[in-house]
């Protein structure tokens, strides 16, 4: 399959070309799920042609990514808008990209992750009665019997990034690894963040929904009635 | 028959400490080795199977299908391909992948025709 004309004079090595056939293949919908940008594999544009190229037998030897496959510089940028979000199916969705779940060249072992902004940080609600009775708890001393409780509304007003950080760390390994990609999230508190330059896509659309919110609510509530 | 002890220290290279160099402790340890490697051939196929599931789980995400659907219809269709080459196409192929998800969703009678268009 051809490279489309505005891609074709701009992409010249072979391992660029694996990220011009995934933005020509994928719509703006799936823009937001591209693979990393290099490979450790020879891989083509034109169907069939990787397994040829490659030498040795691809399609029966599992990938197994180089250390430039899975380096910070190749990673991708998002940005989820937390404002009027519901703090647990953000966080999920800020898990699956920075662990990498969300692309087919996933490694448990390696950091083939994603960096995720969250920007709005003290707008993120709860349902229910959380806001008041959601505690956090805090040690403070070392001591036995030293430690505090905040509820969320409380740590909201004094820190609500660590109101994100801490739901997306609960969902991340524990290990060295999970140290390692938790900094991978970058949370902000106002709409302004610090990572413009990265120029991160925005998958704030992607965040799931409860069934009853969402694009199948008229059938579910025919069939609740029924 | 036991192996003689020159093979032992063989098998014990980088080992810690005097397990590597005396032959009393080093036959503990390259015995524990030598059953750590019988396991762990077995836990690889498991491991490997569990990490072209994810993967291939991530290639029809990207399509809007589950992987337990997606494997659904691959076996009502009788199509043979195993894990390993469905998570390598879904790596390497991605228009031949496209081409397998769109199929199955035609065969399972959730698109009307099978070049891809969802319902």
């Amino acid at each position: 399959m051809a490279l489309t004309g505005k891609l074709a004079g701009q992409v010249p090595c072979i391992t660029e070309r694996r990220v011009a056939t995934r933005i020509a293949f994928q719509g703006s919908r799936l823009a937001a799920r591209v693979a990393p940008v290099t490979r450790s594999r020879v891989t083509s544009p034109i169907v069939c042609q990787a397994v040829a190229e490659y030498k040795g037998d691809l399609l029966n030897k599992s990938y197994y990514p180089t250390g430039a496959d899975a380096a910070n510089v190749n990673k991708r940028w998002y940005v989820i808008d937390a404002e009027g979000q519901t703090l647990g199916r953000l966080a999920t969705l800020a898990a699956t990209y920075i662990r990498g779940k969300h692309l087919p060249t996933y490694t448990p072992s390696m950091d083939m992750g994603a960096y995720v902004v969250v920007i709005n940080a003290d707008k993120v609600a709860v349902t229910g009665k959380k806001s008041s009775q959601k505690t956090y708890f805090r040690h403070v001393n070392g001591r036995p019997g030293s430690y505090t409780v905040e509820t969320f509304t409380d740590l909201q007003k004094r820190l609500p990034e660590r109101i994100i950080e801490r739901a997306v760390k609960g969902m991340l390994p524990k290990g060295a690894l999970g140290r390692n990609i938790r900094l991978h999230l970058k949370v902000f508190r106002g709409a302004k963040h610090d990572h413009e330059a990265q120029k991160p896509q925005d998958i704030t659309k992607e965040i799931s929904l409860k069934p009853k919110n969402g694009p199948g609510a008229q059938v579910l509530a025919a069939k609740k009635a029924a | 028959m036991p192996i003689n002890r020159q093979k032992i220290l063989q098998l014990a290279s980088g080992f810690r400490g005097r397990a590597r160099n005396c032959i009393k402790i080093a036959r503990m340890r390259v015995e524990k080795g030598l059953q750590h490697a019988y396991v762990g051939r077995k836990l690889k196929k498991r491991y490997w199977r569990s990490v072209w599931i994810q993967r291939i789980n991530a290639g029809t995400r990207e399509h809007g299908m589950s992987y337990s659907g997606f494997i659904t219809g691959l076996k009502e269709e009788n199509v043979q391909l195993n894990r390993k080459v469905l998570s390598e196409l879904a790596m390497n192929e991605p228009f031949s992948f496209k081409a397998l998800v769109d199929q199955v969703r035609f065969m399972r009678g959730l698109s009307k025709s099978p070049s891809g268009q969802q319902q």
